[in-house]
């Protein structure tokens, strides 16, 4: 094992965060693209080849949109609250693996910016706290809609959290550690985590899509109930900021998905591991679009009931079982 | 460097609490209460007690979300709150001696020099296992009491909120509605 | 028809098909095993087959749906309502309208305007004539109460543009004189009926 130095690290981080990004503001085109073309339509097509620039053009869009904030709003909180989403989304990151390590003119770069060695917790922790960001928005906007939105994060967040961690508990004990690295080594000599803990990673998809508020559970904006939900008063960079720290969320998502339960970056038959990640990391990303254009929301209370009459017994039940295994 | 990072985290920590306290709005008490919590999980990282610090990020942050849930139902978030002082040197001398037995309570180990760790971390385990070692050893008897009282205080705040919930209001007809007012 | 009749009138022929839905559950029970039912018999993979399926579709087997609008459009119906045309005489070329005014006093929408003067040969002769088509409707009365068939509606549907007067003077609306022998006519109601000629009859000259 090569010295971890602080150039490593920067490089790593500066990586992370140019790759990440530059893939958020890829995947509102992935996403456009890919929901079109399940709808038989083409998507964005006249800016730039096959409409790629698209993004640009959003992005100039974005950036140059008067920045409104509402008469009644508490001003300091509403302009706070884009931040933490985009913030907190990015410092998760920060404590996923990406890629294996690699040495870059002569300088040894780490596979993970910051391991701590409670890798998972942390991930869990800072997208919990990257929560705030719609609470916030939607409590400081002096708005209706905002309010609902911001009520129902609170629940959505009650109930999905529960779930998020026990799923992961059952893979936690059966390796042992809480260090992404420690699954990613442990899928090197296992079979993948998935066909051991099947239940386990169902049930982290859904409080996934959960947790980064995509199509089945997105309460918090949901259009067709109420009109954008938290995001409803933001205009511009800030309702920017909000769905870069969305996106940068799916992929880390996607990021943990593929490393808890897929085998990480681990080289598979003839695939090397770098490939193989961004190939598991894109089919979870596309997984989520894909379910996002084949079914509709369910209500809040479905929710609520989903949640905690349904996921978290077969959680705990699920836990029980693979403590029993490992005992026995 | 520790020292400076400890000091700029003190410092913050107590700022931040001192707006949870004072603030006449809602919105910044409850949210610089969140930021506290979250830097406390800071002072932990500077400790090396890195789970210790994800734990306190963990559970405040769901612990305030469902406070602000509570502020959300209780205060109007646009307005100031209007607080009524009746006493306030009471308010003053309860708090005050609250504050400072709770201070001396917790410095006077430190002054005294018999301060010595009972359980000295395990050679060679990580954080999370030195935390269960301890936890499941010494501390088992208040662990399994804290969980029983908290299977209490659910089941006993189910009842509390379940008596009616097999009636749902908001599928029943208009026409049946006045009926279960009356039984109500 | 009597008040129960015209409610229950039978509005063209639909095929409706109800949807053999399972009875909706009553008690907790009864939820739960349709919860289970529905997961384990994998109901909602048929949504994602559903999609990749018109995915796959539409990318590798031609079955895109999009009009690129600008550049492609779709063939609209010939009796179109959109912009109005003024029509030529064919014979002679000349415009058909004989400024007799009643276009303008008919549209609802108060949307034409007309000037007429006598001309050299003591014909009514259009001096002016415009429609407001941030007014119009689009109602087609023009068209139909006029009796020579001067105005009728064109296929022209992009109506925007940067001034408001663009095309709505009577010179861009009237057919363009080499393009006359282009110019349509349409049979149905509203146009010159098939035995036009054989209903020609001498005026007597009693008069
Ligand atoms: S279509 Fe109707 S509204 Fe338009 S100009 Fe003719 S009569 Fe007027
Ligand atoms: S009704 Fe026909 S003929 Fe009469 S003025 Fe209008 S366009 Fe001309």
């Amino acid at each position: 094992m090569m010295e971890v130095t602080y150039l490593g690290v920067i490089i790593k981080a500066i990586l992370i965060l140019a790759i990440i990004s530059a893939i958020a503001g890829f995947g509102t085109y992935i996403e456009r693209k890919v929901l079109a073309f399940m709808q038989r339509r083409l998507g964005p097509m006249n800016v730039g080849p096959y409409g790629l620039l698209q993004i640009a053009a959003d992005g100039i869009k974005l950036f140059t949109k008067e920045d409104f904030i509402p008469q009644n709003a508490n001003k300091l909180i509403f302009m706070v609250a884009p931040i933490i989403t985009a913030a907190t989304a990015f410092i998760a990151l920060s404590a996923v693996p990406v890629f294996p390590d690699f040495t870059i003119f002569g300088i040894f770069v780490p596979s993970i910016a910051a391991d701590v060695n409670i890798g998972i917790l942390f991930v869990l922790g800072m997208m919990a706290a990257g929560l705030y960001g719609p609470l916030l928005a939607g409590m400081s906007q002096a708005n209706k809609w905002g309010l609902i939105g911001a009520a129902r994060t609170a629940a959505q967040f009650i109930s999905y959290e529960v779930v998020t961690g026990l799923s992961l508990l059952a893979p936690i004990m059966m390796v042992g550690s809480l260090s992404l690295i420690d699954f990613n080594h442990y899928n090197e000599t296992h079979p993948w985590m998935v066909f051991m803990q099947p239940l386990a990673f169902v049930l982290f998809l859904i409080a996934g899509f959960a947790e980064t508020n995509r199509t089945p559970f997105d309460l918090l904006e949901n259009e067709a109930e109420i009109i954008a939900g938290y995001a409803t008063e933001y205009s511009g960079m800030r309702w920017g900021m909000f769905f870069i720290g969305e996106y940068a969320n799916m992929i880390t998502v996607a990021v943990l998905a593929s490393i808890i339960f897929l085998g990480g970056y681990t080289d598979l038959w003839f695939i090397p591991g770098w490939l193989a990640i961004i190939l598991k990391i894109a089919f979870m990303f596309f997984l989520m679009l894909w379910v996002r254009a084949s079914w509709p929301h369910v209500r809040p209370d479905q929710f609520m009931w989903l949640a905690w009459k349904v996921l978290m017994p077969l959680a705990v039940i699920n836990v029980v079982i693979t403590g029993i295994v490992i005992m026995v | 460097m520790i020292t400076f990072a400890f000091y700029l985290f003190a410092v913050l920590i107590t700022g931040l609490f001192l707006v949870t306290v004072m603030s006449k709005n809602v919105l910044y008490a409850m949210t610089s209460l969140a930021a506290g919590m979250v830097l406390i999980s800071g002072l932990f990282f500077i400790l090396g007690a890195d789970f210790l610090g994800v734990v306190q990020l963990i559970v405040y942050v769901g612990a305030v979300m469902a406070v602000y849930a509570f502020a959300m139902m209780f205060f109007d978030l646009s307005r100031d709150v209007e607080e009524r002082h009746d006493k306030p040197w009471l308010i003053f001398l309860l708090g005050g001696g609250i504050a400072l037995t709770l201070v001396v309570m917790f410095a006077a180990p430190i002054m005294g020099e018999a301060v010595h760790a009972l359980y000295p971390p395990v050679a060679g385990a990580t954080n999370p296992q030195a935390v269960g070692l301890v936890l499941f050893t010494k501390y088992l008897l208040p662990f399994e009491v804290a969980s029983v009282m908290l299977l209490v205080a659910m089941i006993a705040g189910i009842i509390l909120a379940g008596k009616k919930m097999e009636i749902s209001l908001s599928a029943m007809d208009e026409d049946i509605l006045p009926d279960t007012k009356e039984n109500a | 028809m009597s008040l129960e009749q015209f409610k229950n009138r039978n509005v063209g022929t639909q095929n409706y098909r109800m949807l053999d839905l399972d009875p909706t559950p009553v008690t907790g029970w009864d939820k739960f095993k349709q919860v289970v039912r529905r997961s384990l018999s994998l109901e909602l993979l048929v949504g994602l087959k559903v999609t990749l399926r018109e995915m796959i579709k539409a990318l590798f087997f031609g079955k895109m749906h999009t009009t690129k609008y600008p550049f492609e459009k779709l063939p609209i119906g010939p009796r179109y309502r959109a912009i109005h045309e003024m029509k030529r005489l064919l014979e002679s070329g000349h415009y058909r309208c004989i400024g007799c005014g009643l276009c303008e006093k008919i549209c609802p929408a108060d949307a034409i305007r007309m000037d007429t003067h006598y001309g050299e040969n003591q014909r009514k002769e259009v001096s002016e004539y415009t429609i407001n088509f941030g007014r119009c409707i689009f109602c087609g009365y023009c068209a139909e109460v006029c009796p020579e068939l001067a105005i009728v509606h064109g296929g022209r549907y992009e109506t925007a543009s940067e001034q408001r007067a663009s095309f709505s003077l009577f010179e861009d609306m009237l057919t363009p004189i080499d393009q006359l022998k282009n110019q349509k006519e349409f049979p149905g109601y509203g146009s010159v009926s098939v035995q036009a000629d054989k209903n020609i009859k001498k005026t007597p000259l009693a008069y």
